[in-house]
């Protein structure tokens, strides 16, 4: 069975050696893959021309956030009703991914969020639970949300937050921004547990811990400036 | 009169930061700018010429040395300037984000139109 009315939206920066197969896998379950190449450096794009998912080209290395929400516009366009973002590097599931869309059907949530604090995520480093706690206890301060994983890139949410979405923080920081959204326009959310593979591959690729402050300040200074 | 010069300096880092925040580059914002600009300028003017007018400003307004007081009003004219830029430059990628963004999805609908 291959799902029809569901988006998957996949930023990609730099992922060649992976893209390709992660993009076959969700292929074999949905219609649409809209993939966004944020001017990776490395052949992603011609890993993702390989496939037969949508590609939209970033001119420039905009960030994970300004890719997001290109994939999210190019999606809109697609007829379909759900949107799934999901990260290119494998890490999540998509049994996942088919549980929260099939919440979003009964149609009393807008949005659902995968928390890997709620469910499993073998193979994670110490230093990064730190890290993510520290970052969830800010970004629930800042939106005003009650969440145990706000910064997990496994989200499935209706065309009504689809159209609603307008995220201009371009890195990282998106994700508290992302929650701001949801408060602000107060969208129906809810979270359920995910497990994330933790693969040598993406633990090389995770967030640096500094990068925090960099995110910290600039959610705080446009808090400030609202 | 040391605590004097305290508020003093502290109120008016607060204001400048507090304008360069919430100011939205309107017409009267920039020209508050100019004005403060041209003002420090007529300032470092003035301390060259005659320096021991700073010194005798300094300790009008209670701080101990004309270096010192030179030395605050550039800290705050600094992280004005600093803050100021910053949010300026995020606008204009946020700018030039949507207009990439544009740009790809425009590319994009017209490949996969066919």
């Amino acid at each position: 069975m291959i799902t029809k009315d569901v988006a998957i939206i996949i930023p990609v920066y730099n992922e060649a050696e992976v893209v390709a197969a992660v993009i076959k896998r969700v292929l074999k379950h949905y219609k649409y893959v809209v993939c966004v190449n944020d001017g990776s450096k490395d052949t992603s794009s011609e890993e993702i021309q390989k496939t037969k998912a949508y590609l939209v080209e970033h001119p420039i290395n905009m960030g994970q956030g300004a890719a997001l929400q290109t994939g999210i516009e190019f999606a809109r366009t697609l007829p379909v009703k759900y949107f799934v973002t999901f990260d290119a590097d494998g890490q999540h599931r998509l049994e996942d991914a088919e549980k929260m869309v099939s919440i979003l059907r009964k149609g009393n949530q807008d949005i659902i969020m995968g928390s890997r604090f709620l469910g499993t995520a073998p193979g994670i480093k110490a230093s990064k639970v730190v890290v993510l706690k520290l970052a969830i206890k800010f970004s629930n301060f800042t939106s005003g949300l009650k969440l145990t994983d706000t910064h997990n890139g496994l989200r499935a949410f209706n065309r009504k937050v689809a159209e609603g979405m307008q995220i201009t923080l371009p890195d990282m920081a998106h994700a508290s921004e992302i929650l701001e959204i949801i408060a602000q326009k107060k969208y129906r959310y809810k979270e359920i547990p995910v497990t994330i593979e933790y693969t040598d591959y993406s633990k090389g690729k995770g967030q640096s811990i500094i990068n925090a402050v960099n995110i910290g300040f600039d959610t705080l200074l446009r808090k400030f400036i609202r | 009169m040391i605590i004097l010069i305290q508020i003093a300096v502290i109120l008016v880092a607060l204001v400048i930061i507090v304008a360069a925040l919430v100011g939205k580059q309107s017409h009267s914002a920039r020209a508050w700018k100019k004005i403060a600009l041209c003002l420090l300028a007529v300032a470092m003017i003035v301390a060259v010429l005659f320096p021991s007018m700073t010194n005798t400003v300094a300790n009008a307004l209670g701080v101990g040395r004309g270096a010192d007081l030179l030395l605050y009003v550039l800290t705050v004219a600094f992280i004005g300037y600093a803050l100021n830029n910053y949010l300026q430059q995020q606008n204009q990628r946020d700018e030039l984000n949507r207009l990439a963004r544009k740009v790809a999805l425009l590319e994009a609908i017209a490949r996969y139109k066919n």
